[in-house]
């Protein structure tokens, strides 16, 4: 059973939790099972003696400084917020309840009502967050990245919080998609939701439309000024470059308008969810509204996203690993009695990944429809599938 | 194979130094191919030696999947077995110790551009004077449809590895 000879594998002596920062792509284990990766040091190290930095910094998949330094300066950080918070709270506490033993201190931001309720909510956050994360921040030390994991899992498992068994020990990391088959077709079993919603139009109205309010206020109060005999040259002056921006604003929302109006609803169905490697799957889609397409294609797509940590930003990066064209079709006329309509039967390809979503990384299935016309701008949208593993379904 | 070295003092060292040994960490999977099922069962044979029993405060032996590649890491224990020191010393270091768990359905192992999955049998051993040393042996979770593992447009290039048999 056990055909393997006695194999030493991959030491390597890393602090708990740092594995993947030890790890570059150079250093990948590629996929052998039978190969050994031993590194086994001996002898006695000499390094130059630096002073130790309280902090790291993360560049790719590296760490600079010292992360056990780095740890301890985020909680002296998170230590001094918390006490510096206690202290603040505890003055405004001291100045709204005993007043007369505070005397000698002066406390001219706390005089006013507001500066102390001011002061008491920065001073109750600073509490709140340097304590909460300091906690966390201890918590985290002494446990290797399994054994947290571990532990999570476990708390994911009580009674209470745990879902049922069919829901998620069925098939972990792999979406429900319960969205999906809540909706039905009209021609097939399921209609599809697209991935965004046509929420773009809002944002530009709302802007136009504050925008021009605060213009026609200004507007009011010069007027009254003139009006009163006592005008005020200075905001008479901001009246034109406030005039160009209500312009502007109003302009982008006629666009977001005329792309919204234009171009009509795309609508995906599907026979059957979820889809499965190498398996059929038939397709409805229908494209309505009145414009001519130069081209319009449906695809279906798996796309790897991916979420990582650049400085302090959080940046995704996507990748399209599959791309099956289902329909290309170029001149296309669409009419409101007439809208362009697809029903056809496609298979999956074999041997493909399901879709996946982790905390960071995630695996998507989706069908894409996109076209090109004149004079209304081009659109492309997406409706979010799941594929499930061949065997599970 | 890139191999990298830590940067050694140009100092001899002295013939009174002790060289320090270091613990040896075998672990062995049931398969040879290392291919399981989802929803399979996997079985583990891991032994520790080169190392007193006195200088072991404890050892984690999980079955994990973890990401690599461009995102930050997911990380996912399946299976996890922690023996404390007082552990150690009841079933001792000499014999061979079996890990066995039921494999879930899902996540498959993948290998793509941006995200790698892997799934491995990893063991952590704490040392009395605060190190860890870390061992893997990666597997492939697999549909029973498949007979080999997902790859599809992948820029990864296989790098050989050193066998030490």
């Amino acid at each position: 059973m056990f055909g393997q000879p006695d194999l030493l594998v991959g030491l390597r002596d890393v602090p708990a939790g740092h594995e993947q920062e030890m790890r570059s792509p150079r250093h990948a284990r590629p996929v052998d099972f039978l190969t050994v990766e031993s590194l086994s040091l001996s002898g006695r190290i000499r390094l130059m003696p630096r002073f130790p930095k309280p902090w790291s910094k993360k560049r790719g998949k590296r760490i600079l400084g010292n992360a056990l330094a780095g740890e301890a300066g985020e909680l002296a950080f998170y230590a001094s917020l918390f006490l510096v918070g206690v202290f603040g709270f505890s003055l405004v506490l001291i100045n709204e309840v005993a007043p007369e033993s505070v005397s000698q201190v002066p406390t001219d931001a706390l005089s006013t009502g507001l500066g102390a309720w001011i002061f008491g909510i920065l001073s109750l956050a600073a509490v709140i967050t340097g304590g909460v994360t300091l906690l966390y921040r201890l918590a985290r030390i002494g446990a290797s990245s399994e054994r947290r994991s571990a532990i999570a899992k476990m708390a994911g498992t009580l009674e209470v919080m745990a879902p049922s068994k069919e829901d998620s020990q069925f098939l972990p990391n792999v979406p429900k998609g319960s969205a999906i088959t809540e909706s039905p077709g009209e021609r097939l079993k399921y209609r599809l939701a697209t991935e965004k919603a046509n929420s773009g139009i809002a944002g530009s109205a709302t802007l136009a439309l504050l925008w021009s309010s605060a213009w026609l206020v200004l507007l009011a109060v010069v007027v009254s000024g003139f009006w009163n005999g006592r005008p005020r040259w200075y905001l008479a002056g901001l009246l034109v470059p406030f005039a160009m921006i209500s312009v502007w604003s109003f302009r982008f929302f006629l666009t977001q308008f005329r792309q919204f109006a234009g171009v009509g609803p795309t609508i995906v169905e599907i026979g059957n969810h979820p889809l499965v490697p190498g398996g059929p799957c038939e397709l409805f889609i229908s494209q309505s509204g009145r414009f001519k397409l130069k081209r319009i294609s449906v695809v279906l797509t798996c796309e790897e996203e991916t979420f990582y940590r650049q400085g302090t930003d959080v940046r995704v990066d996507r990748h399209e690993a599959i791309r099956q064209v289902i329909v290309k079709e170029r001149n296309v006329a669409v009419d409101p009695q007439a809208p362009w309509e697809q029903q056809l039967n496609i298979d999956l390809p074999d041997n493909v990944m399901h879709s996946f979503v982790g905390t960071h990384n995630a695996i998507r299935w989706k069908v894409v429809v996109s076209g090109e016309s004149q004079p209304w701008p081009s659109f492309c949208r997406s409706f979010p599938v799941v594929v499930h593993p061949p065997a599970s379904s | 194979m890139a191999i990298v070295l830590p940067k050694f003092s140009r100092r001899r060292a002295s013939p009174g130094l002790v060289v320090e040994t270091q613990p040896a960490v075998n672990v062995t999977l049931c398969h040879e191919d290392g291919l399981y099922c989802a929803g399979g069962e996997l079985t583990a044979r891991w032994r520790i030696s080169r190392v007193p029993l006195d200088e072991v405060q404890g050892v984690e032996i999980s079955v994990l999947w973890h990401t690599e590649g461009k995102g930050d890491e997911d990380l996912h224990v399946h299976h996890f077995q922690r023996l404390a020191e007082q552990q150690l010393r009841r079933i001792g270091l000499a014999d061979e110790q079996v890990v066995h768990c039921v494999l879930p359905k899902t996540p498959l192992s993948y290998h793509g551009r941006l995200i790698s999955l892997q799934w491995c049998v990893r063991l952590r051993l704490y040392l009395a004077n605060g190190r860890d040393i870390v061992a893997e042996q990666p597997f492939h979770l697999v549909s029973q449809d498949m007979a080999r593992p997902h790859k599809f447009t992948s820029d990864r290039v296989s790098i050989g590895l050193t066998n030490s048999n």
